[in-house]
């Protein structure tokens, strides 16, 4: 049997393991990574058929994934089933838990879009008094943005917003549509700005880890990797109390192993970190593991159409591109009923219309679409949602996965801040467009299910008191001190942001730190 | 058989192969040699040959290029209607299939019949009620309505809406989404792909479909999650 002790295990293979590996591997530091699923090759695992020759059709399987509303008959198997995998919650409640397993996590499959979070985030507290503030400023991590923007390519344009931190970015200076100017010219009437959108360029149009970060741990013949095995269990030893030993199980055979490490770095995804540290009862002397669930609510918006496009005169001068509207709400000025702000992602589209944003049907509905075709302009949410105790996740004793690993339960819900934010949102799109002289066809006021975003965040929070975080502001555990959570459960606050780049950000800035603590022999 | 299975065949097949090679030879044997192989019962091996056969020159068929399906979930009266209902909301458009040359209202059937009880019910109970409204207002089934007559039962239902937000109110949800599905299950049939390629348009319905990528192989096993027992597996 093998004795032996790795130096770091890595458990998780997306962006946070993936950028934990590079930063280690690249200083020397030998690294074991164990991944709960397979390695995908799209060469083997895919193939190109029309929807007609899938066993539905193209619609869902019925009954499955019931929560990943962004599954569809063709990327169904790419996501974790949650009949495999369950997770409990109230009915009333429910929670859209959208998991992928693949080597390289979630990383392969993600919007691109890549902002760094704001001291209106990092230090939200100090502006409004609500929740708490992080240990951490923009000050502190924005030498580490910059080293990461040019890792992914952030493609965007320097705007001289504070609550919009301008980057290390391949310059944007394309020309805007001409719809896309007025609905600036419609947004400076009414105080709202509208920026160039920012997102990863990456390499060959991928920007995961299994390419951006990966390929360079592997170069330094430092990194291994494990895939097909779901940890269940750390344990410490108990003279030390240090973390010194993963338990997990072969994913396909069910066998039962362990595996020695001097340093642990979760980095398994929020809600999978935190199961398996509240499954192995560690690093929760605070009492506030599970707590304050965070996400962004997404789904509010509006569709409309630029008259001046339809009926074929659609042109790439008019129509097509995207523009991002950072937070505006209290910054300088106060809403009246919600604190901290919401985004708007806008996006104009030159191909064909949603035939649902017609009331009709037939041959009426296809003239709509004929005439409509090219014309569509659009907005949808990315919101803030507020952290709070309540909002938690536990471990569900009755109820196990499908490798007799206990599930989680979740609590969360949205309040009126969440959907007084959302009206917010749809009022202003709508009254943008309209000043603009677009029609609008279709709305949604209502939120998806928290989870939809697939942000979520917390339950690990970091902070100086160990008495109300987890771990301290280099994602380290103040418990256990050769334990590093280095995904988005260290977030102290949502933000309205895509977190991925202050994902990375952190896991590179806690993994420096690691690699220097065991240089001076502190780990 | 499916592509993928084919190349696990000769995977399987290739190693099967070597592996009786290795029998074959008369070489010393290790101590440490794993039990053989069993063969086939006769001289020939029984996958000998598969990694070099070429691929056949077919096609595969889907079953609706020629077949039917046997529709059998709703009941007569609302099978009738949904008929019905779909000839109405996506008849033939230019040389584009309508809804019941592409066989949606029995594919509905079969999806909806294997569907969780609401959708179920959704369907059965919207499709009854439209029926009985079509019997109110004009004094037979919605099976026989004609043009106008259907325009005046649906139009006043009809709703915009966002991808994820239907209407939520029970009858006006029902109208809509079955819209939606019909058109869905039109648009998707081989029908509407041979008439899209007839026209010269690019096939809208082609995507990258994600074969499962090495499946559990306990999956079938799992029993629904609440009914699992408590873990055992502790180690502490």
């Amino acid at each position: 049997m093998a004795e032996e002790k790795v130096d770091v295990l890595i458990i998780g293979s997306g962006h946070s393991g993936g950028m934990a590996a590079k930063v280690l591997t690249e200083k020397g530091i030998s690294c074991l990574m164990l991944n709960a699923g397979p390695v995908a090759d799209v060469h083997k695992d895919t193939e190109m058929k029309p929807a007609y020759a899938l066993p539905f059709r193209g619609f869902k399987q019925p009954g499955q994934l019931p929560h990943v509303f962004q599954s569809n008959e063709f990327n169904a198997n790419t996501w974790v089933d949650e009949k495999e995998v369950p997770y409990t919650y109230d009915p009333q409640h429910p929670y859209n838990w959208v998991r992928v397993r693949l080597f390289g996590g979630r990383s392969l499959f993600w919007s691109r879009q890549s902002f760094r979070l704001s001291d209106y985030e990092f230090k939200g507290k100090s502006h409004d008094g609500f929740g708490d503030d992080w240990p951490i400023s923009l000050a502190d991590v924005a030498q580490y943005y910059s080293r990461v923007e040019a890792i992914f390519r952030v493609r965007g344009r320097a705007e001289g917003l504070p609550q919009y931190p301008d980057g290390n970015f391949v310059v944007d200076d394309s020309p805007w549509p001409t719809s896309m100017q007025r609905f600036i010219t419609a947004g400076k009437q009414l105080g709202v700005p509208v920026c160039k959108a920012r997102s990863s360029m990456g390499v060959d149009g991928l920007a995961s880890s299994v390419n951006l970060l990966l390929p360079d741990a592997f170069a330094t013949g430092k990194l291994r990797a494990i895939p097909n095995v779901v940890v269940r269990e750390l344990s410490v030893d108990k003279n030390t109390g240090l973390v010194n030993e993963a338990h997990f199980v072969d994913r396909l055979s069910r066998r039962e192993m362990s595996v020695k490490a001097r340093v642990v770095v979760l980095a398994a995804g929020t809600l999978e970190s935190t199961r398996l540290l509240l499954n192995s009862k560690l690093a929760n002397s605070s009492g506030v593991m599970g707590h304050y669930l965070m996400d962004q609510v997404y789904g509010p918006g509006i569709v409309c159409s630029v008259p001046e496009a339809r009926d074929g005169k659609a042109t790439p001068e008019l129509i097509g591109g995207y523009a991002l509207i950072p937070r505006f709400r209290n910054i300088d000025t106060k809403a009246k009923n919600f604190i901290r702000g919401y985004a708007l992602n806008v996006h104009s589209n030159i191909g064909p219309m949603d035939p649902r944003n017609f009331a009709t049907y037939g041959e009426d509905l296809q003239k709509k679409l004929d005439s409509y075709h090219g014309s569509g302009f659009g907005t949808s949410i990315m919101a803030e949602v507020l952290a709070r105790y309540e909002n938690h996740v536990s471990i569900d004793k009755n109820v196990t996965d499908a490798w007799s690993i206990p599930v989680l339960n979740i609590q969360t819900k949205y309040t009126d801040n969440e959907f007084n934010m959302s009206r917010d949102a749809v009022d202003t799109s709508i009254a943008m467009a309209e000043a603009a002289g677009f029609e609008v066809l279709s709305k949604n006021y209502d939120p998806n299910p928290p989870g939809y975003s697939i942000h979520e965040l917390g339950t690990c929070r970091m902070g100086d008191n160990p008495k109300t975080s987890v771990l301290n502001k280099w994602n380290q555990s103040h418990d256990i001190k050769n334990l590093f959570v280095v995904d988005a459960s260290s977030f102290v606050s949502a933000g309205w942001q895509n977190p991925t780049m202050t994902i990375v950000t952190l896991a590179m800035r806690a993994s420096e730190y690691l690699a220097e603590q065991m240089r001076q022999g502190n780990v | 058989m499916q592509r993928r299975d084919f190349v696990k065949a000769i995977v399987a097949a290739s190693m099967s192969a070597k592996a009786m090679l290795g029998q074959q030879t008369s070489a010393p044997v290790a101590p440490s040699t794993p039990p053989p192989t069993p063969t086939a019962p006769g001289p020939v091996p029984w996958m000998r040959g598969l990694t070099e056969v070429k691929p056949l020159p077919m096609t595969p068929l889907v079953p609706d290029a020629v077949a039917q399906t046997n529709a059998h979930f709703f009941n007569d009266q609302q099978r009738a209607t949904l008929r019905r209902l779909s000839e109405i909301l996506l008849p033939p458009l230019k040389s584009y299939p309508g809804a019941t040359d592409a066989g949606t209202p029995e594919f509905l059937d079969f999806l909806i019949g294997i569907s969780p009880a609401d959708r179920q019910q959704m369907y059965q109970s919207g499709l009854d009620r439209l029926n009985a409204e079509a019997k109110q207002r004009f004094g037979i089934p919605f099976a026989s309505v004609n043009a106008s007559q259907a325009d005046q039962l649906i139009r006043p239902w009809l709703k915009t809406w966002m991808t994820d937000h239907p209407p939520t109110e029970p009858y006006a949800h029902f109208i809509n989404v079955a819209h939606s599905d019909i058109r869905t299950a039109t648009i998707n049939s081989q029908a509407w792909s041979e008439a899209a390629k007839t026209e010269g348009q690019r096939a809208s319905d082609q995507g990258l479909y994600w074969f499962p990528v090495d499946p559990d192989i306990h999956r079938e096993n799992l029993t629904p999650a609440t009914c699992r027992p408590a873990p055992h597996k502790r180690h502490s």
